[in-house]
């Protein structure tokens, strides 16, 4: 039974869009209602436990339900239901029922059935062996996805406490005006990842790009969602897995890009180069690595599932997928040091190692990339 | 600005959501002197039959102009017969036998589609995906088209003659996120302008009498069905249900199912079955029930979630139904039920628990005033469709109009023949 509500991407609405106050007030309602789900969950198993019920009746009773409920997006998490289904499906009765309207009907049709018995008997002995073999083969094929499914568990990582992921920040950054500029001249839509308050997307629409964007917090989308920009809470992945081939003019990939598994980054490579028309522009901002590590809190580092990457790595990863790509622009966050004064003592030593504390450290803690689909 | 909608039956008479749907939004849109709006539909009232009841031409209903072309076909029996075929393994059905499948579900009006073809409408509106009237509109629209699909999880959803079809529209309104979430996993539309509009709720208009007194069942508490008695609604279901309920729960308990029976009326002594009655009557049955049940798990949107909530009226849903589901997880107004057990424990804790009911009516009308109120809802679509007009027709790839069905034995609703 589903006590938890949906990811917070679903729980508040799409618009028209609450002020904060509504907005925290959904949430707390939503949580009340786990609540009591979880509580009628367990009743249910109580209930179940104390046997008052014969199993047999209670299976019909389910078994109702079932009847009525779709087998398609549904039944992915309720294979072992559908799969009875299929098993209580298997058998082809011959009984043809004989019931008409008419008085000579219902006789036409006992003498048809009668006379036919023979045929259809041997026909449908055919038919129910092959049913059941097939209900034999998805039995099969269930207990190979269940083992999967325990084994893709095992590699799971820990959610992170819900207070220390960064949500993207509001208003324009530093590299919007480079993004404008790289795709300004596309074609097609342009898909905006990460697009918070949607201050990116008014920016393109500004310069005449046809743009949209996603997020996966439901809250950060409010603003966006209150101008009627056309931006839905979604991760870029899954996003990217709907889009036909070849449908856009250019992506932009940034804020949870930093978050990504290796596996997850080697998908949304993959589905950007092939969701992208060829000659499309991809844009990436991301944050260095020493920059993410000295920005975000050592529980956040310790149980981050991914890392970000260099721009350097990036720009290899995209060479692979095909892109031609420019050479990375940085910026952001700056703290490098000055060079001492020439005149100060072991000027020259000290500015070297300076130098090489700014590479290392201090430096720019952004990037931009901006590569082209090629092939 | 002019906007044509496309649909394939349309009238005060159409109990069918979507285009129920399409008739309140034509309706409301109207009403703004900004927008001009056409309603180009069939002449048919039943979806099953397809038969010529209206007249052809140019009528004004409740203040929307209805332009009305005869269908050149009744629906025949051949359409039962390859659906039959097809519904198994829609997605290995040929493009032909598709394309063959939405003809024959009809309804095919060549007047309807040269119409749309010759419109000089700002943008076309087409009103839901599964009939040949939108198929074809989309085929030869000049003007920006929108989709509203109105989708469910569905075997027809999967024929290649609709992925085809989409290609060519231009932008898509859908009733829930859901709904969204299903139409772009089949036809992978994620990048074309969209919008999760959903409908709006009237303001309730009840006669004053306690829902008991309508009900005939005085003061005694009750659970309400509302909309269609029928099997695939889950009714007999929920009547089983219920009845099993009160076996094992005996007390005063009753349930209303309340609206026109297309199947067997459940008969039991503490279910009533009203059959259709008056606005009045159906508001003020719903304000006096304690919950109001949807048992149905294909809905794609159900306004009679939003219209009990208007009254704070808390709802217990189908838990596989992913709109009423996406309504009570958005809003906290409602309860689910998944399986028999579920069932009885969500009744007893609602029926027992007024300060619950309270909460949950509360949080659902807070929802429904905040997203579902009509200025909110037709300022947001026509804000979209200006929008997709400013983009212009996307260069379609044209699919050719479908062929008009020849011969085959006219199908006849149950009780007139075909036996």
């Amino acid at each position: 039974m589903p006590t938890s509500s949906p990811t917070p991407s679903s729980l508040t609405p799409d618009a028209p869009v609450p002020d904060g106050g509504a907005a925290a007030d959904t949430a707390a309602r939503v949580r009340y209602l786990d609540e009591v789900m979880a509580e009628i969950d367990a009743e249910v198993r109580r209930r179940r436990a104390s046997g008052d019920l014969p199993a047999g009746l209670e299976a019909e009773l389910d078994e109702l339900f079932l009847e009525f409920s779709p087998v398609g997006l549904q039944g992915r998490a309720r294979l072992r239901e559908t799969l009875s289904l299929v098993d209580g499906s298997a058998y082809v009765d011959i009984a043809v029922p004989t019931a008409s309207n008419k008085a000579v009907g219902s006789y036409v049709k006992r003498l048809i059935r009668k006379g036919l018995g023979w045929y259809m008997n041997f026909v449908v002995a055919q038919i129910v062996k092959f049913a059941w073999s097939v209900s034999r083969m998805f039995h099969v094929v269930v207990d190979h996805i269940e083992d999967l499914e325990a084994a893709v568990e095992t590699h799971r990582s820990p959610d992170l406490p819900a207070d220390t992921v960064p949500v993207a920040g509001p208003g324009p950054a530093w590299w919007a005006a480079a993004a404008v500029e790289a795709l300004r001249d596309v074609h097609d839509r342009v898909l905006v990842a990460d697009c918070g308050d949607g201050a990116l997307l008014d920016t393109l629409a500004a310069a005449g790009v046809d743009a949209y964007g996603v997020d996966p917090s439901d809250l950060v989308l409010e603003p966006a969602l209150a101008r009627g920009l056309d931006v839905r809470a979604e991760g870029i992945v899954a996003h990217l897995d709907v889009v036909a081939a070849e449908a856009l003019g250019g992506v932009v990939l940034t804020g949870s890009l930093q978050w990504l598994r290796p596996n997850e980054r080697e998908r949304l490579l993959d589905l950007a180069a092939s969701r992208l028309a060829v000659g499309g522009t991809l844009v990436l901002h991301s944050t260095t690595p020493e920059g993410w590590a000295a920005s975000v809190t050592p529980v956040v580092r310790d149980l981050a599932p991914g890392r970000p990457l260099h721009a350097e790595t990036w720009a290899h990863l995209l060479g692979s997928h095909g892109f031609a790509v420019a050479q990375p622009v940085r910026g952001g966050a700056d703290h490098t040091l000055a060079h001492v004064g020439a005149d100060a003592s072991d000027a020259a030593t000290v500015n070297a190692a300076i130098d090489a504390l700014n590479d290392l450290l201090l430096g720019p803690t952004e990037y931009l990339v901006v590569a082209t689909r090629e092939r | 600005m002019k906007l044509a909608f496309v649909t394939p039956r349309y009238g005060t008479e159409v109990i069918g959501g979507a285009e129920t749907a399409a008739r309140m939004l034509a309706e409301r849109l109207c009403l703004r002197p900004e927008w001009e709006v056409v309603v180009l539909t069939s002449c048919a009232l039943d979806h099953l039959t397809w038969e010529n009841s209206e007249p052809a031409g140019t009528t004004v209903l409740n203040g929307v102009t209805v332009r009305r072309f005869p269908t050149a076909s009744r629906r025949t029996l051949d359409y039962f017969e390859l659906d039959g075929k097809l519904r198994v393994a829609p997605q290995a059905a040929s493009l032909a036998d598709a394309r063959q499948w939405i003809a024959l579900n009809g309804p095919m009006c060549p007047g309807l589609v040269d119409a749309v073809a010759g419109s000089d409408a700002d943008v076309i509106a087409c009103y839901p995906y599964l009939f040949a009237t939108t198929v074809d509109a989309i085929a030869v629209a000049g003007a920006p088209v929108v989709l509203h699909p109105a989708a469910h999880d569905e075997p027809a959803l999967y024929l290649s003659a609709f992925r085809r079809s989409f290609r060519d529209i231009d932008g898509l309104v859908y009733h829930t996120r859901a709904e969204r979430d299903l139409m772009e996993d089949v036809f992978h539309v994620g990048a074309r302008p969209q919008i999760v509009l959903g409908l709006g709720v009237n303001e309730p208009a009840g006669g004053g009498r306690p829902g008991g007194a309508v009900l005939g069942i005085g003061d005694r508490p009750y659970l309400c069905y509302l909309g269609r008695v029928d099997e695939h609604k889950g009714c007999g279901m929920l009547a089983d249900y219920f009845a099993e309920y009160k076996e094992r729960h005996p007390g005063d308990l009753a349930l209303a199912f309340v609206g026109p029976v297309s199947a067997k009326a459940p008969d039991h002594p503490d279910i009533v079955v009203t059959g259709t009655v008056s606005e009045a009557d159906k508001w003020d049955i719903l304000a006096g029930a304690q919950v109001m049940v949807t048992p149905s798990a294909y809905e794609s949107f159900s306004l009679v979630v939003l219209e009990a909530w208007t009254l704070g009226v808390p709802v217990l849903v189908n838990g596989a139904c992913a709109a009423t589901m996406e309504h009570c997880t958005r809003s906290g107004g409602g309860l689910w039920f998944d399986s028999y057990r579920s069932f009885e424990a969500t009744v007893d804790r609602l029926t027992g628990d007024a300060g619950l009911r309270d909460a949950l009516g509360e949080a659902g009308r807070s929802y429904t005033a905040r997203n579902y109120s009509w200025p909110a809802i037709i300022d947001r679509y026509t804000a979209f469709l200006a929008d997709v007009v400013a983009r212009g027709r996307s260069a379609p790839l044209r699919t050719v109009r479908l062929e008009v069905p020849t011969g085959g034995t006219a199908y006849v609703r149950e009780g007139g023949g075909n036996d």
